[in-house]
């Protein structure tokens, strides 16, 4: 088997892991967004809740709630796909990830900043989506960049749950011929979907950089 | 500039999403004409309460569950088709039956738990029949027959089972060779150590590159990466002990079990069943 044939191959896999780093993405920074506030907030029941949310998902392997997940539903009668379980336990896990980063960010901002905004009659929602947003967001941009970079990676862990993924493809493929070669094929394409989201954070990053302190 | 970016996103998105979700590999095209003897069958167990029949021809589908990067019984080809001896036997069954067979692939470690959940109706992929997995799921009669072998560098001075003392033998992880070597109490103590692979390709590659000495696995997995390497391997004479693969149902699914070993029986009269087989090994293998 030629090498373009392994690449070719390996192409069946893509679609099932871009499409689960896009909609983790999509998904989980928002959520992440939101959750942060229930962190910072005064609700101290909901806080509660939400800490025990964030031990047990930064707590435990994200390959185990992949499979109980998958498994944990459908044995409980709830039947569900393989690819939209191990999309929700992507969000859930990096949601609680997303949501610790904007927390920092958001606790970086002088308390200062919020007297000066409210002794100029700003409201608290302008004071947020005009002063506080848009600084918080240029904080935790390598952060968060580093977490995009990982979710990429992370996504070989559906292969658990047999979803065909790039891994998942590559590993039979390497079943087949016997032959670790499909296995660094997939390594290259792993390398190329990460350089290519590295040059996009680098891009955003540029572009936030005005007004710089 | 922004907004070429965004519709390249959107488009990768959409893309992605469509592919994605593509439902998984299924076994024929159009729903087939459901064969009425098995069509009775199922009727009557339902009226003894057992529906799994009914179900299927209703449906008209069964679901197989294997493993896709188990060859020869059960793999990809490279265009990313399944096939195998167990693939073709599985969809030349449901054709007997007027049904279609719907291949899923799962994960081998988790194949009791996808049969017990309803993600699958069957397993079937070079299943061993074992006490352990008799008690979990409803075993079928052995459909063929296989034994366990070990498998040793063209090269080396490894002629029996006894030349094993001493040396380092890898096995797949949870495959019937470590079974093999753990129920043979004299070889297990003999060998100087066992090493555990996720799978045999690795362990054959830790075989060639000399860091262990010989490696225990299925004899129709044994020929398929022995005719990829021929001069590299020979196989032992003495085999580690013999062995059967069935097909695993859920205890409560007794009619389907009947009707896919009938199916079977009426394929063996009928010649497919040998066609298939001498296609895959050479020769007539199947027990049924």
């Amino acid at each position: 088997m030629n090498i373009l044939g392994t690449f070719a191959e390996l192409a069946q896999g893509l679609g099932v892991t871009l499409a689960l780093f896009a909609l983790t993405l999509v998904c989980s920074i928002p959520l992440g967004f939101l959750g942060s506030h229930v962190s910072l907030g005064k609700n101290k029941p909901a806080k509660f809740i939400y800490n025990i949310y964030l031990v047990v998902m930064r707590g435990t392997p994200l390959i185990l709630q992949v499979l109980f997940m998958y498994f944990g539903l459908n044995l409980a009668g709830i039947h569900i796909g393989r690819f939209e379980s191990a999309l929700l336990s992507f969000v859930l896990n990096y949601t609680a990830y997303f949501s610790e980063i904007f927390r920092g960010g958001i606790q970086s901002i002088n308390r200062g900043q919020y007297e000066a905004a409210s002794v100029l009659g700003l409201s608290k929602g302008l004071t947020m989506r005009k002063i506080v947003i848009p600084q918080v967001f240029k904080i935790v941009l390598p952060s968060l960049g580093n977490e995009v970079i990982n979710l990429v990676k992370d996504t070989a862990l559906v292969s658990i749950i047999a979803l065909g993924d790039l891994l998942k493809i590559a590993y039979s493929a390497s079943m087949r011929e016997a032959n670790i070669m499909p296995l660094v094929a997939a390594a290259v394409f792993y390398l190329a979907i990460n350089a290519v989201v590295s040059l996009v954070l680098k891009k955003i990053e540029k572009r936030m950089n005005y007004y710089r302190i | 500039m922004k907004k070429v970016l965004l519709i390249a996103l959107v488009s990768i998105l959409a893309v992605s999403v469509f592919v994605g979700c593509a439902p998984a590999a299924s076994g024929g095209d159009n729903a087939p004409a459901a064969n009425e003897e098995f069509v009775k069958m199922g009727e009557e167990a339902a009226k003894n309460g057992d529906d799994s029949l009914k179900n299927v021809m209703d449906k008209g589908e069964f679901i197989v569950g294997l493993d896709d990067s188990f060859p020869p019984m059960g793999f990809r080809d490279e265009d990313g088709n399944l096939t195998g001896f167990d693939i073709e036997l599985a969809k030349a069954v449901a054709e007997h039956m007027g049904v279609n067979a719907n291949l899923q692939a799962i994960d081998w470690k988790a194949k009791e738990l996808e049969l017990e959940s309803g993600n699958i109706d069957m397993i079937w992929n070079g299943y061993t029949i074992t006490p352990e997995r008799q008690e979990q799921v409803l075993m079928s009669e052995p459909y063929m027959e296989n034994m366990q072998v070990v498998v040793v560098p063209a090269d080396s001075s490894i002629k029996t089972l006894a030349d094993l003392a001493g040396k380092k033998v890898a096995v797949q992880d949870g495959s019937s060779a470590q079974e093999a070597i753990a129920d043979n109490a004299e070889l297990a103590a003999s060998i100087g150590e066992q090493i555990d692979f996720k799978d045999n390709v690795t362990a054959l590659m830790d075989v060639s590159s000399g860091q262990t000495d010989a490696l225990a696995v299925d004899l129709v997995v044994a020929n398929y990466y022995l005719a990829k390497d021929p001069d590299k391997y020979v196989i032992l004479e003495e085999t580690l002990s013999p062995e059967q693969y069935g097909i695993g149902f859920r205890k409560s699914d007794q009619a389907l079990h009947d009707a896919i070993m009938q199916a079977l029986s009426e394929m063996k009269e009928d010649g497919t069943a040998a066609e298939l087989s001498e296609k895959w090994f050479g020769k007539d293998v199947t027990t049924f």
